[in-house]
This record gives structure tokens, C-alpha cells and sequence, in this order.
């Protein structure tokens, strides 16, 4: 692939931008320089550069900041092996982004092809270098110590870390587990599982262990029912001491009180209580003795006071008079109260009433009534007489108003319009017609999809549509019969050289043994027996012919048998030299018939290759000796045709359904035309449709008018009826409200106007109907007072001139009267109550003397007084208390206590050192039973806590964890130990494989570059592989790392150019981009460096970028021919 | 009858993930498989079913712990005290259920074995033979009682059936045969993987694992809830299982840069999560230029900010190959290729994996076995592949 021309149409900052490559002058390396300053473009034409080749980035895209990324644009102009030059163009699209100079798709394999499956990273890898690269490539290929194959695969690939990556596998690998090693991921993960384990067995409830358990609770169990029942036992024993002690002890004391009861009075048992009620008794008699005492002097005191108080004979009479008095009312007040006031407030309602009469007249004038009409209205009259009085003004105005409005529709609506027609089933079809009316664009679209095909089957035999039917092979089975054919062709040269080789050696091998052979010395065991035996048969020819003939034939056998056996003596050394030479001849024919054999071999893959290549050709319509690197190409352009021929049958179907539709739409607008009475042909049909439609649209927009007119003035009519219905039922009511009254006007204006005057007369009708009433109840008060006062004067004998004095009299006598009367009351109480005390007095004394003697009933010691033979009982029956609870407490010592055991300790008594006995022995039981009883709660504890413990799910889960990294441990761990290895034996094949076509190049390279420092390189084979090294012009190696910086930096140029002119021989060459990969040589290191490049284009194409003016000064002085292009501005 | 039918609960196995590595999700499933049981015990007693049946492999360990047996007997009894009453037979797991030696689990529970093979319950027959040894390779089925007359019948068996791939084959047992025994129901167990089977009338059900352990058995995870009417038994499904096992196989070789390939497995791990069970997810991500380690230190990151979700592994494959595109461009791994052929790397590549196999654990000793040799190859080349590429130029990475 070459790269004739680069278009920046649209991408970054630039704009229909062209950088031109054209091919050099025969015989001229292929290098072309680009020159610009920084900032120029150059990093953004080589992205634009790689993203022809392999698209554009999917998201956000660095470049697109003057266009949107959909509008990016780059185009190109490649000469591609086996097709020649091509434009193709980069668009932003995700899909079909590869197009030609028209817009074109263009399959992606077309490039793929010409790349040789080259991803862009690999391209990038291969094909690319810059000064850092150049720089940092230098410094990691020291870490290859030299090796040669990591050294021809860094130039190869460009991938320079091979020394970083194996070391970094192999120490990922140590890490996890390295023989030997005291730590390590491997060995801290089975630790940890051997102490998860550990816990773990620790944990777990084996059956064994829960026997143990078991065992070991019932054994507890045992022990602690037998240290009950001798806990037990001693209890026992203590109790029956304890109950003889206590025995022994209540029968003195019972003895004892037996004989203070016998000094006492005999009887029975008091009742519980006795001796209190006695005593109560005694001081209840002395109490009511004192009390009716008392009542006898108490009542005579008040019969003598109640003598003292007389009754009044006229009290009665005046309190009944005061009475009636105190009756009368006036203003919710006693009349005696107000007596002096009433006769004033009388004098003054009276005035007060005249000046509302003459008021009342005055507004009945200007009312205009007559004299003895009567207009009396309630407020509730008066506001509904207003009301309707209103209402029947506001329904003549309003009735007014609307016959005005109508007045003015009825002339404003004009003459009727006609109506018009209905042409939606028209302006419908006229739709369709007109959205199927045009087919240009699928004629278009079937043009371009002939044109295309056309194209895409120019170079095409005729019959290519029927190979395509007849099915084409994988482009996959093409790119590896390429491969196939190329590996195949290169072992079969390596095994014709490997064959010649062998064959020499052992030719060279035949005449060794020939030579070795040949020698007298050579003479072997076997040959001096058959000399032996020649020897033998002439001696015996010779002694049964006796003859001359036959003596000379015995003396020549006999003596060859003598040399033979000579030489055999002698020859030892010459033998052990034939053996070897015999063995090394076997060695050197098995060699060549094994090379013999691979070169059959790779010689009869190459034939089936080519067959393969033949056959395919054939099926691809190429001629069958057609080179393989073709069928690719023609491959794609079948694959190319093929589509291309179905997008042209899809336009054209989809043409015909476009003209069917066509068809169609025009049917169905003629039959709606015709039914809209429109009369065309088949051309008019459309436009005058289209008129017909437009004339509609004012006919419909009048009639639509008119017809809103119409019906405004039709609700205007309706609403005038409606008002004059309403004023009238106004008018009617205020006339049935007005009839009654003495109106001399009665319309509403007239009404409206009285209405003010008719609420004051009515007011004032209100005021005088109150003041009349007032002014009667006060005359009526006065006259009352006075017939009331003449009665009290009577009654004192007095004459009645000043009422006010005489009932004010009549009350102080009344009220003295009342006082003797409430003392005469209250010590006729007291004398009562006094005479009731007493007799209650008598009466509980007797009572408590009746009692006392039911109480000592039964009793001896009557001769006591009272007190002292309550006492003396008392004291018997507290004696007889005490004897029935010693009696108790010595039947309750015996009561539980076991029979034997007790009269055991009866026997014992009297024993002062029993009871400490027993107590010692009891504390030592309790001590053993509580001893047992803590191992079996122990025991119990064991058991339950072993079975209800918690699983050690942690650990378990730990256990799994930890087991499942180390899974992922070492399988990472293999992978890297795989890796390496594998890795190791394919640089050692590297080596072997490219070493002879590579190192030339590299020496070349590299001596250019760094004479004369530098006279060349070598190969040193070592165990642990071939090591590159570097000559000294005195022949001294240098190994690799021992070089200087730059030294390996350009150590690392020189493979890099060797590996692109091996690509090339071997795949074909692809642009090398170098971007200013010579701004830190000096001007001698860079003429050399520019001389590789040319020798880049003298096997393909060299493309430098460069921002220095003085290298492309140097260029055009060394490289004959180079092409300078200066960035587009 | 209303039954509850589940199998190989294996009490005391361990969830084996690396994502039990995390504290929370670790803790929450370190009694994974008591939980499952205690959960199932539930759901039977809210659903109120008549039976639990259990179909074999209640446990796991092979050294058996008698508290994992208490932990079953408080269950079960718990269920019994709810009125739901247990069937269950021995699978190979299932020592501990040894009534000679371990003695009986309590009322109401009813483990069938050659002795008692029947037990009738609420008008339907329950027939069942429980394993006596750890491996049975001849069938039970000519040894289970005859269907009983009258009755409904329901069929226990712990068997692999036909053979199934994981499992050995334990009391094979041909499907038709057991369709043609009779039965109404068959409850079995062994096999992981949830299946059901029907034949006419008759339905047998595998109701799996109801707490997968790995991720080999991701299909598990539920209980199999089965109505015995008069009809043919009417199923259904429950989930139960707390954790599930998730696979996602995103391509990063379209991605341009690290923001696009954390974007993809962000994506990813979202897909996968469940907003009712925390998620362990087995992520298969092809990539050329990354390393298994470096894509796991990249899922790792993101993970921490997705809820529920957690990495059980991580595999890096090569992406699939462009059309057009050929590995054979690359010197390197065409040449580690034909040297992983020669029989004298693979006696070393042999000797590499014998060595680790040797150090390793003899649990997980066997991935590293001579059969894998050739798959490690694989992953080996694509990960020397892969670290190489890793530091090469890359503009628009940059």
C-alpha cells in the first residue's frame, strides 16, 4: 500500500486541506518530508491518516471542535497491491463510513486486505515511531540483556517491553508460591486453613464427644442424687435432736403453769374480748350517771327564760298588710320604693305625647291622605312595598334595552348565501394523489443502484453474477491460503536448504567412512576370518594337489592372512576411527532421509496450496495461475457486485410499488372529481381539483357567517318576549301592594318617592302607641299606694295623712314582734332536747348493768369488785393460753420427725454437746451436695452449649474464601509460569527464524548509524540463548546493555528499519511514519538516519514529519529525489 | 394436600466465592445454608402447607457435627408445632440421619428408609428408601412398596436419574420407569439444577438447591410448592435463595480508552443487579490489551459503587477477531503457538502444573490438572498478549 495523497476536506482546524505524496522518479527512494512548525497539523494529519484506515473514534472525538464530529471528512487517494490507485474517503457516520470519491460505500475488506489484517494498534506498533518511542524503546531494550529474540521482536512489532512483561509474570508468579520459599501467597493461605481447620475440629460435636458429654452428665447426676439423700438423712437427724431438746424443755414449763391455774378463780374460758368489754361497761355506767345529772339542771334553766318572752297580738294583721304593699310593681320595682318618683315621670310622658300628635299631622299632609285614612304599615310592608316598587323599574329598563338590540340585528343581517358543497372525500384523495404523484426519487435511487453496479462489475467477467450464485468461499479461507502459501513456500526453502545441507553432510560422510575404510589398519575381526579361511581352503587345495599352482595360490592366502592379522594388531585406533565414521555416516543418511522427507513434505503442502490457490482462483473467475495475494481482492469486488445487484433489484421493486400506488391514488381522485361534479382529463384532473378546493374555502367561510347572524337575532326576538313577560308580572305585583293603601299615586316612580316619608310616619306611629302605655301604668301605681296605707292606719289606730311614715311604723313593729318570737322558739327547743338527754341517760345505765352481769355469768369470785375479778380471769385464761402453746410446740417438735431417730435422741438427753454434733454434720452434707450439684449444672451446661452453640459458619466461610483466591491464585500463578515459558521458546524460534534475513539489516542499520564508532554486530550463543553484542572497530564485543543511551537508541532504530524491510519482503510495504525522530541527533547521526530512510523507500514508503528546517535542508542533500511538502496552512 | 418439596440443603456448606471476601455480604451469608432451611421451614408455615418434603442431602459435611442435626430437629419441630409435618429420606450426605446411632428427631417427622418405607398422611401415602451408604450404584426403584390402593401416592427418591452433568451417578434410576411406578408425585433430589417432568397425571419434580453455593449452581435457588388434588399435582416455584450466581460476558475490544471500558462493565454490573437478592457475578470480559489482573482491579473499583452486586471472578478471553483481521500478523503468538505443541514444552508445561499441584491444597489441587493444560495455554498466551500491548503507543488512549 502507498499513500499518494492525503485530504483534510473537514478534521480539526482544517478545511478542504491536501497534503500530495506523489510516487517518486523511478529509481528514487519513496521518502517524502513534512515539513511545519509545532502547532502546524502534523499529530492531526497522521490521526487523520489512521482514521481513514480504520474509522473514526465512536465518542468524543479530539479533532472535532471547528465541525461536528457527524461532519468530519477525510479523504485519501492509496495505491493498493493488485488494484492500483484508489480515493476513498472517512466520514463521521457509524455505518458504511468508508465511502469512494462519490459517496459510495466501500467495503471495509478492501483495506483489511491491503493492511494484511493489521489492527490500528498493531499498525500503530509497526509503523510508527516518534523521538520519545525512539528514546524509551532504547532504554527498555536493555532490559533484554542482549537476547536476541526479544531484540528481533521488539524491531518486528515495535512492542518493547517483553523483558518487563516476563519479569513481571515471573515475579507475579514468586509471589503467589516460589519453591522453597518461607512466604508467599500459596503458603500464608494454608497456614490460615490449617488454623481454620484447627478451629474448626475444635467446634465441631463429633458423636464421640457428645457421648463424653453425655456420659459425663449422667455421672454428675448420680453423684449429686446421692449427696441429696445424705443431705436428707442429716437434716432428719438434726430435726429429731432439735425436737427431744424442745421436748425436754415445754414439759417443765407445763408442769408449772398447771399449778398457777389452781390459785385462781375456776369458770370458763372468756369470751375473746371480755375483759375489755367489762371495763368498757364499767366507765359507761359511770359516764351516764354524771349525764343525766346534767340534763336535769339544763332543762329547768330554759323553762324560766321562755316565761320571759310574751307574744305581739297585731304582728300578724300588719305583716299581711305590708305585704299587699310590697306587691305592687312598677318598672320591675317595688311601687314603695319608687313611690316619690312616679309622680313626676307622669307629668313629664304626658308632654311628650302632645308633641308627637303634632308631628304625626305634619307628615300626613305632605302624604296628601285624607283625614280619617288609616295608613298604618309594618317595616316588613314597608321594605316589600320598596322591593316591588324596584323591581318593576329594572323590568322596563331592561325590556327597553333589548328591543333596541334587536332593532339593530334586524337591519345589520343581510341575504341569505348559498350553501355549500361537501369535498372532503375530494381534498382526501387529492392528498394521496399528491404524495404518490412523484417517483423521482426511486427512479434516482434505480439509477444509482444500476450505476453502481455497473461499477462495481466493470472489471468483472460477464459470468460473475452465476460464480456468486454458485457460491463463493470465505474471505477468512482466502487471508489464510495467502498465509498458508507463503508459510508453506518458506519452510519448503528452508527445508530444500536444510536437505542440501544434510545431503552434503552426508556425502561428506560417505567418503570419511570410504577413506577410513580403505586403510590397512582399518582391518577388523571379521576380515581375518575370511582371510583365515582363504587361508585354510588353499592349504587344503594344496595338500591334495601338491602343485606348484596351488603352492603359490597358499602362499599368497598365507601371507594376506599374515598382513591381515598384522594390521589387526596394529590397528586399534583405525578401527575405533571407522566405527565413528561408520556412525556418523548412519547419522548424516537418517539426517538427509528426515530432510528428504520434510522437503517431500513441505513440498507437497505447497502443491496442495497452490491447488487450492488454482481451484479457488478458477471459482473467483480468475485465471488459475492468478497469484494468491489477488484472489482477496476479487473476492471483494464479487462480494461488492453481488450487493450492489441487490440493492438494484430492491430500487426496482420498490419503483413498482411506488407507480402502483401512483396508479391508485389518481383512480380514486378521478372518481371523487367526478362526484364533485368537476369535469377534467386526466392532466387537468390534479389543478382542477386543487381550484375547486380553493374556491371552496370563501363560499364556506359567508356561509358560516350568515348562519351565526341568523341565530343571534333568532335568540334576540326570545330574550325581548321574556322581558316584556317579566315587566308585566313586576307591574302586577306592585299594583296588589298598592291597592289597599291611601296612596293618591300609586306607579312605581310614585311609590319609590313616598317611601322616605311612609317609614317616618310609621316610626312615629310606634312612639306614641309606648308612651300611652307608660303614662297608664303610672296613674294606676299612684292610686293603689294610697289604698294600701289606709289599711295599715287602721290597724295601728292612726291616721293615714303621710302614707310613706305610716308603713315605715308598721314595719319596726312588725320586726319587734318577730324578734320575741324567735327567742321564745329557741328555748322551747332547748328545754326539749335537755328532757330527752336525761331520759337516754337513764336508759343506757340500765342497760350497762344488765350487761356487766352477763359477763361474769358462770364466773367464781363474785366477791371482787368488778375490776379486780376481770383481772384475776384474765390472768387465768392468759395461763391457760401459755399451756396450750407449750403443749403445741412440743407436739409440733415430734410432729415430721421420724419415730426411731426421735426417741433415739430422747435417750441421748440430757447431752449438751448433741446439737453442735448434728449441726456439723448437716453443714458437711449441704457442703458435698452442693459440690455435686455445681458439677452436674456444669455437666448440663456442657451439654447444652455444645449442641446449641453456633455453628462456626464464620470460619466455613472463611475456609471458602480463602480456598477460592487460592484457586485464582494459582491459576494466575500457572498462566504466568505458562506464559513465560511459552513466551521464552517463541523468542528462541524468533531467533532462529529471522536471524539470518534480519541481522544483515540490523548490522547495516546500525553500523550506518553509528560508524565509526561501531563496526558491526554479532551473535553470541550462549546457554541461555543467542545474545546480540556490538563491535568495537577493534573487533571488542560490547554487550547490548553496556551500550550507552543513545547507542541503544539507535540500536533500536536499526531493528526497527530491519523489521519493516522485513515486513515488507515478506507482506508488502505500508507507509512508515516517522515524526521527528532526528530532532536530538546530531547533523551526522541524522544524515545516517536519513540515509535508512531513504533505504525505508527503496522497499516502501517513508513518510518523516519534521518541525526542523535544517533537516529538510539535509534531506534533499542525502536523500536523491525526496518529496518536501509543507503543511497546509 | 398442599406439599413443600425441596432437597440437598447440605446444612454447614459454605457459599464458595471470593465475593464472601466482603465483610457485609460475608457475614450476612455465613450460616447461607441454616438460613435457607430456616427460611424454607417458614414459607412452609406461611403457606400452610400439610407436608415439608425434604428429598435427601439435608447435610453436607462429611465429618459430621451433631449440632448441625440439633439445628434440623429445632426446625422441623418448629414446623410440627405450626401443624406442618416432614417427610425426608437420606441421601449420601446424610450420616447424621442414622436413627440407630443418633437416635429419633421427633414427632410429627417422618424419615422413610427400608424399614419403614410408608407413611400415611392425611389420606396420602409417602414411600421412600433412604440411602445406607454414601455411593448406591444400582437403582431403588424395583425395592419401593407397590402404590397403595385408594390412596394418593408420593414417591421419595434421592437419584441421579439418567446421569447428569457435576453429578455422579448415584441410584441411577431410568425417567420412565419412575413415571410408569405409579406414583401421582415424585419428590426428588440430588441433582442442583431445578426440573420438573410430567407424564400424563404423574409429575416429578427436582426442586434443585434453594441456596446455590457456587456458581455451577446458578440454577438453583428455589422451592417447589405442589398442590395434590384430584387432578393431576399442580406446581409452582418460589425463589428462596438469598444469593444468586450471575454470568455477564461484555466485549471491551471496541472500547477506545479506559473511561469506554469502565462504562461497559459499569453497565454490567448494573444489568445484574436484583433489587431482592444480592448478586455474586462471574464476569467474562473480552479484552486484548488488558490483563485478568488489571480488568479485575478495574471491576473491583466499580463494583464498590453498585449496590447488591459483587464479583465472584473474573476471566479475560480474546475478543472475537474482526472480519478481515488475522492473528497470524503477530509473530509472537503464532511462534508461542507452535512452540506450545512440542511435546518437550508440554513435559514442562506438565511438571509446571504438577508442582503447583503439589503445593496446593488438594481441594482445589485438581483445576490445575493435565486436562486443563490446554485451556491454561490458551488464557497463558492471551495474557503475555495482553500485558505486552498494555504499554504500547496508544494516541488516543492518551
Amino acid at each position: 500500500m502507498r499513500l499518494n495523497r492525503l485530504d483534510l476536506i473537514r478534521y480539526g482546524r482544517f478545511h478542504e486541506a491536501r497534503l500530495s505524496l506523489p510516487a517518486p522518479p523511478a529509481g528514487s527512494p519513496d521518502v517524502t518530508l513534512i515539513h511545519g512548525p509545532n502547532e502546524a497539523g502534523k499529530s492531526t494529519a497522521f490521526n487523520a491518516f489512521l482514521e481513514l484506515l480504520y474509522g473514526m473514534k465512536t465518542r468524543e472525538h479530539r479533532y472535532a471542535f471547528r465541525f461536528d464530529r457527524a461532519d468530519l471528512l477525510i479523504g485519501a487517494e492509496l495505491d493498493l497491491p493488485g488494484r492500483g490507485p484508489i480515493v476513498l474517503r472517512r466520514t463521521g457516520k457509524r455505518a458504511q463510513s468508508l465511502t469512494d470519491a462519490e459517496g459510495r460505500p466501500v467495503d471495509e475488506a478492501l483495506l483489511a486486505a491491503a493492511l494484511h489484517g493489521l489492527g490500528r494498534e498493531a499498525y500503530l506498533e509497526r509503523f510508527s515511531l516518534d523521538d520519545a518511542g525512539l528514546r524509551a524503546g532504547g532504554a527498555r531494550i536493555a532490559g533484554a540483556q542482549g537476547d536476541l529474540g526479544q531484540l528481533l521482536h521488539a524491531g518486528m512489532s515495535g512492542l518493547t517491553s517483553m523483558a518487563g512483561t516476563l519479569a513481571g509474570l515471573a515475579a507475579k508468579s514468586d509471589a503467589f508460591h516460589r519453591r522453597g520459599a518461607r512466604s508467599g501467597v500459596l503458603r500464608a493461605g494454608k497456614e490460615r486453613l490449617a488454623q481454620i481447620a484447627a478451629e474448626l475440629r475444635a467446634a465441631r460435636l463429633t458423636p464421640d464427644r457428645a457421648d463424653r458429654l453425655g456420659a459425663a452428665r449422667a455421672q454428675a447426676q448420680t453423684a449429686f442424687e446421692t449427696a441429696e439423700a445424705a443431705l436428707i438423712g442429716a437434716r432428719n437427724a438434726q430435726a429429731a435432736g432439735a425436737a427431744a431438746a424442745i421436748w425436754q424443755h415445754e414439759s417443765a414449763g407445763i408442769a408449772q403453769l398447771e399449778m398457777q391455774l389452781a390459785q385462781l378463780p375456776a369458770g370458763p374460758d372468756l369470751a375473746p374480748g371480755t375483759a375489755e368489754r367489762v371495763a368498757a361497761l364499767l366507765a359507761t355506767i359511770s359516764a351516764q350517771e354524771a349525764r343525766a345529772h346534767e340534763a336535769e339542771t339544763k332543762a329547768a334553766r330554759h323553762a324560766t327564760a321562755l316565761a320571759a318572752h310574751p307574744e305581739d297580738p297585731q304582728a300578724a294583721a300588719l305583716a299581711l298588710a305590708l305585704d299587699r304593699l310590697d306587691a305592687l310593681q312598677l318598672d320591675d320595682a317595688p311601687l314603695t320604693a319608687r313611690a316619690a318618683t312616679a309622680r313626676t315621670d307622669l307629668a313629664r310622658r304626658q308632654a311628650e305625647q302632645a308633641t308627637f300628635d303634632a308631628q304625626r299631622t305634619a307628615l300626613r299632609n305632605r302624604l296628601d291622605l285624607p283625614a280619617a285614612a288609616d295608613l298604618a304599615l309594618t317595616p316588613a310592608a314597608l321594605e316589600a312595598l320598596g322591593a316591588a316598587a324596584q323591581q318593576a323599574r329594572d323590568a322596563a329598563q331592561k325590556e327597553q334595552n333589548l328591543r333596541a338590540a334587536h332593532a339593530e340585528a334586524k337591519a345589520k343581517i343581510g341575504v341569505q348565501p348559498a350553501a355549500p358543497k361537501d369535498l372532503s372525500t375530494l381534498e382526501a384523495a387529492l392528498r394521496q394523489f399528491s404524495t404518490r404523484a412523484d417517483l423521482t426519487r426511486e427512479e434516482e435511487r434505480l439509477a444509482q443502484a444500476r450505476a453502481q453496479l455497473g461499477t462495481a462489475s466493470a472489471a468483472l467477467p460477464a459470468d460473475w453474477s452465476a460464480r456468486v450464485a454458485a457460491g463463493l468461499p470465505a474471505p477468512e479461507t482466502l487471508v489464510h491460503l495467502v498465509q498458508a502459501i507463503s508459510a508453506a513456500r518458506a519452510d519448503l526453502v528452508t527445508a530444500e536448504r536444510d536437505g542440501q545441507a544434510r545431503a552434503a553432510e552426508y556425502a561428506e560422510a560417505q567418503a570419511l567412512c570410504a577413506a577410513v575404510r580403505a586403510a590397512p589398519e582399518s582391518t577388523d575381526a571379521a576380515q581375518i576370518e575370511v582371510t583365515r579361511r582363504l587361508r585354510d581352503q588353499a592349504w587344503t587345495r594344496h595338500r591334495a594337489a601338491l602343485e606348484a599352482t596351488t603352492a603359490e595360490a597358499f602362499a599368497a592366502a598365507m601371507q594376506a592372512d599374515d598382513a591381515a592379522r598384522a594390521h589387526y594388531l596394529t590397528g586399534a585406533e583405525a578401527r575405533q576411527a571407522l566405527a565413528q565414521a561408520e556412525r556418523t555416516l548412519a547419522l548424516a543418511e537418517a539426517r538427509a532421509q528426515t530432510a528428504a522427507a520434510v522437503t517431500r513434505a513441505a513440498s507437497h503442502a505447497v502443491s496442495e496450496h497452490d491447488a487450492q490457490a488454482r481451484r479457488l482462483a478458477t471459482a473467483l473467475g480468475l485465471a488459475p495461475e492468478t497469484a494468491p495475494e489477488a484472489l482477496a481482492p476479487r473476492h471483494a469486488a464479487l462480494t461488492a457486485a453481488a450487493a450492489a445487484a441487490a440493492a438494484v433489484e430492491a430500487a426496482q421493486a420498490a419503483y413498482e410499488a411506488a407507480a402502483t400506488q401512483r396508479a391508485r391514488a389518481a383512480s380514486a381522485l378521478s372518481a371523487a372529481a367526478a362526484a364533485a361534479e368537476i369535469e377534467a382529463t386526466p392532466d387537468t384532473l390534479a389543478p382542477r381539483a386543487e381550484a375547486a378546493l380553493v374556491m371552496q374555502t370563501p363560499m364556506r367561510s359567508a356561509w358560516t357567517r350568515w348562519q351565526a347572524d341568523a341565530q343571534a337575532l333568532e335568540k334576540l326576538t326570545a330574550a325581548c318576549a321574556a322581558a316584556a313577560v317579566a315587566r308585566e308580572e313586576a307591574d302586577q305585583a306592585l299594583a296588589g301592594l298598592t291597592r289597599p293603601l291611601a296612596l293618591p299615586q300609586r306607579d312605581a316612580e310614585a311609590v319609590l318617592a313616598a317611601l322616605p316619608d311612609l317609614r317616618a310616619l310609621q316610626r312615629l306611629e310606634e312612639k306614641t302607641g309606648a308612651l300611652a302605655q307608660r303614662i297608664e301604668a303610672l296613674s294606676g301605681a299612684i292610686a293603689a299606694l294610697a289604698a294600701g296605707s289606709t289599711q295599715i292606719a287602721r290597724i295601728l289606730g292612726r291616721d293615714p295623712d303621710d302614707p310613706l311614715a305610716l308603713i315605715d311604723t308598721a314595719r319596726l313593729r312588725l320586726a319587734s314582734a318577730q324578734v320575741q318570737a324567735r327567742a321564745r322558739t329557741a328555748e322551747a327547743a332547748a328545754e326539749a332536747e335537755a328532757r330527752a338527754s336525761l331520759e337516754a341517760a337513764q336508759m343506757e345505765l340500765r342497760a350497762a348493768q344488765a350487761a356487766l352481769a352477763t359477763a361474769f355469768e358462770g364466773q367464781e369470785g363474785g366477791a371482787l369488785a368488778p375490776a379486780q375479778r376481770i383481772a384475776a380471769l384474765g390472768q387465768r385464761d392468759n395461763l391457760r393460753t401459755e399451756l396450750r402453746a407449750a403443749n403445741a410446740r412440743r407436739a409440733a417438735a415430734r410432729a415430721g420427725v421420724d419415730a426411731a431417730l426421735f426417741e433415739a435422741e430422747q435417750r441421748r438427753l440430757p447431752d449438751p454437746s448433741r446439737a453442735e454434733a448434728l449441726a456439723r454434720a448437716l453443714a458437711e452434707a449441704q457442703a458435698e451436695r452442693d459440690r455435686a450439684r455445681d458439677v452436674k449444672v456444669e455437666a448440663d451446661r456442657l451439654w447444652r452449649e455444645a449442641f446449641g452453640a453456633a455453628e462456626r459458619g464464620d470460619l466455613v466461610t472463611e475456609q471458602a474464601v480463602v480456598l477460592e483466591e487460592l484457586r485464582e491464585g494459582a491459576r494466575a500463578a500457572a498462566l504466568a509460569q505458562l506464559g513465560v515459558l511459552a513466551a521464552r521458546g517463541a523468542l528462541r524460534r524468533l531467533a532462529a527464524e529471522r536471524r539470518s534475513s534480519m541481522l544483515r539489516d540490523v548490522e547495516a542499520a546500525f553500523v550506518a548509524m553509528t560508524a565509526p564508532a561501531w563496526t558491526g554486530v554479532d551473535v553470541w550463543s550462549e546457554a541461555a540463548g543467542d545474545k546480540l553484542v556490538g563491535l568495537r572497530p577493534d573487533g571488542t564485543p560490547v554487550p547490548v546493555e553496556m551500550m550507552s543511551t543513545g547507542t541503544m537508541g539507535q540500536l533500536y532504530f536499526a531493528l526497527r528499519l530491519a523489521g519493516y524491510r522485513n515486513f515488507a519482503r515478506e507482506a508488502g510495504p505500508l507507509p512508515m511514519i516517522l515524526d521527528d525522530i532526528m530532532e536530538t541527533f546530531d547533523d551526522t547521526r541524522a544524515r545516517a538516519a536519513l540515509t535508512l530512510c531513504a533505504g525505508i523507500g527503496t522497499v516502501g514508503q517513508a513518510i518523516l514529519f519534521t518541525h526542523h528546517a535544517h533537516l529538510v535542508a539535509l534531506a534533499r542533500a542525502q536523500i536523491p529525489g525526496v518529496n518536501v511538502v509543507e503543511m497546509p496552512r | 394436600m398442599r406439599l413443600l418439596v425441596t432437597a440437598d440443603i447440605h446444612l454447614g456448606a459454605p457459599i464458595r466465592s471470593a465475593a464472601l471476601r466482603n465483610p457485609v455480604l460475608g457475614a450476612s451469608l455465613r450460616q447461607a445454608s441454616r438460613d435457607s432451611l430456616s427460611d424454607i421451614v417458614a414459607l412452609a408455615i406461611s403457606e400452610r402447607v400439610d407436608v415439608l418434603v425434604l428429598a435427601g442431602d439435608v447435610f453436607d459435611s462429611a465429618e459430621p457435627d451433631l449440632k448441625i442435626r440439633a439445628f434440623l430437629i429445632a426446625q422441623l419441630a418448629r414446623a410440627a408445632a405450626a401443624g406442618v409435618e416432614t417427610v425426608l429420606i437420606r441421601g449420601n450426605h446424610d450420616a447424621l440421619l442414622d436413627h440407630a446411632a443418633q437416635g429419633a428427631l421427633g414427632p410429627k417427622i417422618h424419615l422413610l428408609e427400608r424399614a419403614r418405607p410408608t407413611v400415611e398422611i392425611g389420606g396420602v401415602a409417602f414411600h421412600g428408601l433412604s440411602f445406607e451408604r454414601g455411593h448406591q450404584q444400582a437403582s431403588f426403584l424395583p425395592d419401593y412398596p407397590p402404590p397403595s390402593p385408594g390412596r394418593r401416592n408420593v414417591g421419595l427418591m434421592h437419584t441421579s436419574l439418567e446421569g447428569a452433568p457435576g453429578h455422579d451417578p448415584y441410584a441411577p434410576c431410568a425417567e420412565a420407569a419412575l413415571m410408569a411406578q405409579g406414583y401421582n408425585l415424585w419428590c426428588l433430589g440430588h441433582i442442583h439444577a431445578p426440573f420438573a417432568r410430567r407424564a400424563g397425571d404423574v409429575l416429578a419434580v427436582m426442586p434443585g438447591i434453594p441456596q446455590p453455593r457456587h456458581f455451577g449452581e446458578r440454577h438453583g435457588g428455589s422451592v417447589a410448592l405442589v398442590t395434590l388434588g384430584e387432578g393431576p399435582p399442580e406446581l409452582v416455584w418460589h425463589p428462596v435463595a438469598r444469593l444468586r450466581f450471575v454470568e455477564a460476558r461484555p466485549d471491551l475490544s471496541g472500547c477506545a480508552d479506559q473511561s469506554e471500558r469502565a462504562q461497559a462493565v459499569r453497565d454490567a454490573l448494573l444489568a445484574a443487579q436484583s433489587p431482592a437478592q444480592e448478586t455474586a457475578l462471574r464476569l467474562t470480559l473480552a479484552s486484548a490489551k488488558q490483563s485478568e489482573a488489571e480488568l479485575a482491579a478495574l471491576a473491583a473499583a466499580l463494583c464498590e459503587d453498585v449496590d447488591q452486586v459483587h464479583i465472584d471472578k473474573l476471566r479475560r478471553i480474546d475478543p472475537p477477531r474482526a472480519p478481515g483481521t488475522a492473528a497470524q500478523t503477530d509473530d509472537l503468538i503464532r511462534l508461542m503457538r507452535a512452540e506450545t505443541a512440542e511435546p518437550g514444552f508440554r513435559q514442562a508445561a506438565r511438571e509446571i502444573l504438577a508442582e503447583l499441584r503439589q503445593a496446593l491444597p488438594r481441594e482445589i489441587a485438581e483445576d490445575l490438572a493435565e486436562t486443563a493444560l490446554d485451556d491454561l495455554l490458551s488464557a497463558a498466551l492471551g495474557e503475555v498478549s495482553a500485558e505486552l500491548h498494555r504499554d504500547a503507543a496508544r494516541p488516543e488512549d492518551g
